[in-house]
């Protein structure tokens, strides 16, 4: 069926084509405009203040909770022995598996909370190629986790400095092994934010999305860490806080000795990351919004 | 401009738009009318990318929405009432809006000013009446000045001062040729706005034109007739040019002939009449007449409000 409007009415008549005489409002649309964009959602929202300080918080409190904790055993032989090989660094970035769960969450509101609300569709009208708008989200969200987590692991290393030095533990900022440590807890708090972006994503749902990336990040090496299976411990490897001990630990004590190379854990961690956002990009582009 | 080809969306087995075809024009208001669930939405947002179509295709001037450059300037769309995040200010969401197509806060200011929202626009969105949602997602339309302007049911919620604002604003914006397209389901809101209107039932196109053409279209005048020999006069009305149909028997409903000639007729044949009524329908019964076939939800308690009674079945097309 067609049904097509006819000629304007006498009083409102105009060429088609004729613009409003006054000077269009300058517009663009490119790439720096969508990170802006997705800079400014970030910060005009006060649940990002709420997770980047709770972040820099459990960061600290956690590193020093951890750091007196192993002071106190290193009194006794027992525990010098079980901590011989520990390395400061390890002691002031402690905090970061309690660090990954409020990033995940905010990664994964950072898209859930755009569906959940509506925005979404305010998002897509100004974006409608959609997926600038996934790369800008995570690249946002990446740059915000480094800088939160440096300044969360600055915090942890002054915390923590009267209590590491009694014992010669004061990571040297020198020392490659601080460097590595520190980096790769860093970059593990970013694989955990876009895990969670594109479980997000994908999901829709903030519930849903946080269940499962706190079900994958802490729940199950927890949990599957006491079935014995040799194929269930194989697994367990694999999920993104055991294979990240591979280089964000190097003593005994912390797990530093499992199967992987820092680069095969490295590997395995940015997997958990990237799969997820590469099928989110798939599904986003063909959804209805 | 806005072209629809053959426009189709289905959603599961469920099919919300049925192959619709339709062309919305620069310089006019075009009102697309049709009850809850007829398809307006879905076939907005179709226009606007946020949903695929199944089949067919819908182009902004030429193009594909998503294939413009400068999306924002060529379509400027309110399609719900807060499709906004509640924790953020009025003004941030603009800004958020604003900073994807680099336009300056200058201009965001601008629409604030606009809209009326002065008074509110640093306060979280969250707290906004359905009104002050609907103002804000105005604004949020207008910000890159766009070309052509889709409002879905952008009268929701408003009060009357809100409503005559919408009204002079959209005559206002296709007086300065653009195009702009919106939807209600208030036939009456529509006679005052719109030029043209384009009315959708289940999916599908129901009637288009010029307002006054649909209106009269419909509502060419009906008489009732009552008589225990309208067996007898139906066919001489016919002959006299009427259109009759007869809703039950012993009664017949005419178009296209005045209760004079009716009357005259009936009294040169000796038929005798026990009614006969001029029936003077509401706008809002010419629109239940034409969409009565199309409501999706119908309400099985409320009766149609008419004027003083009911068109019948002989008003639809």
């Amino acid at each position: 069926m067609t049904a097509t409007t006819s000629t304007p009415r006498p009083t409102t008549q105009l060429a088609p084509s004729v613009r409003p005489a006054r000077p269009l409002v300058p517009a663009r649309l490119d790439f720096a405009g969508v990170l802006a964009a997705e800079w400014r959602k970030l910060f005009s929202l006060r649940s990002t203040w709420w997770t980047l300080g709770l972040t820099v918080v459990l960061l600290t409190l956690m590193a020093l909770g951890q750091a007196a904790a192993i002071a106190d055993s290193l009194g006794s032989p027992e525990g010098a022995a079980v901590f011989a090989d520990v390395h400061g660094a390890e002691l002031v970035t402690g905090g970061y598996q309690f660090g990954m769960l409020t990033i995940a969450v905010l990664g994964a509101l950072l898209i859930t909370g755009e569906y959940s609300t509506g925005m979404i569709r305010s998002t897509f009208a100004a974006v409608p190629t959609r997926l600038p708008v996934l790369a800008a989200k995570a690249l946002a969200l990446s740059v915000l986790t480094v800088i939160t987590t440096a300044v969360g692991f600055a915090a942890a290393y002054a915390a923590t400095m009267p209590i590491l030095s009694e014992h010669d533990l004061v990571p040297s900022l020198t020392d490659g092994t601080t460097w590595q440590i520190a980096g790769g807890a860093t970059a593990f708090l970013v694989a955990a934010a876009l895990f969670a972006l594109g479980v997000g994503t994908l999901l829709r749902s903030t519930a849903g999305a946080v269940t499962v990336a706190l079900t994958v990040l802490l729940l199950l090496p927890g949990i599957l860490q006491f079935i014995t299976l040799d194929w269930v411990q194989t697994l367990v490897e694999y999920l993104p806080l055991p294979a990240a001990t591979a280089f964000v630990t190097v003593s005994e004590a912390f797990g530093g000795t499992g199967g992987f190379t820092p680069w095969q854990g490295a590997a395995v961690v940015a997997a958990w990351a990237l799969v997820p956002m590469i099928a989110a990009a798939v599904v986003l582009r063909r959804r209805d919004a | 401009m806005i072209e629809a080809h053959d426009l189709t969306k289905r959603y599961g087995d469920k099919t919300a738009v049925h192959g619709i075809s339709f062309t919305v024009r620069p310089g006019t208001v075009t009102g697309f009318l049709g009850p809850n669930g007829a398809g307006k939405s879905t076939t907005m947002r179709m226009i606007v990318g946020l949903d695929e179509p199944t089949s067919g295709r819908v182009t902004v001037n030429g193009k594909r929405y998503a294939e413009h450059r400068t999306p924002l300037r060529e379509v400027g769309a309110l399609l719900e009432a807060k499709a906004v995040h509640p924790g953020r200010s009025a003004r941030a969401h603009l800004a958020v809006m604003a900073a994807t197509h680099h336009i300056s806060p200058k201009r965001v200011g601008e629409v604030i000013e606009m809209t009326g929202l002065s008074t509110v626009a640093n306060k979280r969105v969250g707290g906004f009446s359905l009104g002050m949602g609907q103002r804000l997602g105005i604004a949020s339309a207008l910000l890159a000045d766009p070309q052509t302007l889709i409002l879905d049911e952008p009268v929701n919620g408003l009060d009357p001062d809100g409503v005559q604002w919408v009204r002079n604003l959209v005559r206002q914006l296709a007086a300065e040729g653009r195009t702009v397209f919106l939807s209600s389901h208030l036939m009456s809101e529509m006679a005052q706005t719109a030029d043209h209107l384009l009315v959708i039932g289940k999916g599908r196109i129901i009637t288009s034109g010029p307002v006054q053409e649909v209106i009269d279209g419909v509502l060419g005048t009906t008489v009732r007739v009552r008589s225990p020999q309208a067996a007898d006069l139906a066919p001489l009305l016919q002959a006299a040019g009427g259109t009759i149909t007869s809703p039950e028997p012993g009664a017949l409903e005419v178009r296209g002939l005045t209760g004079e000639l009716i009357g005259n007729t009936a009294l040169d044949h000796h038929i005798a009449l026990h009614e006969l009524a001029t029936q003077q329908a509401s706008l809002e019964a010419a629109y239940m007449a034409l969409t009565q076939d199309a409501v999706e939800y119908r309400s099985e308690t409320a009766p149609p409000e008419t004027s003083p009674e009911p068109i019948h079945s002989g008003a639809s097309r």
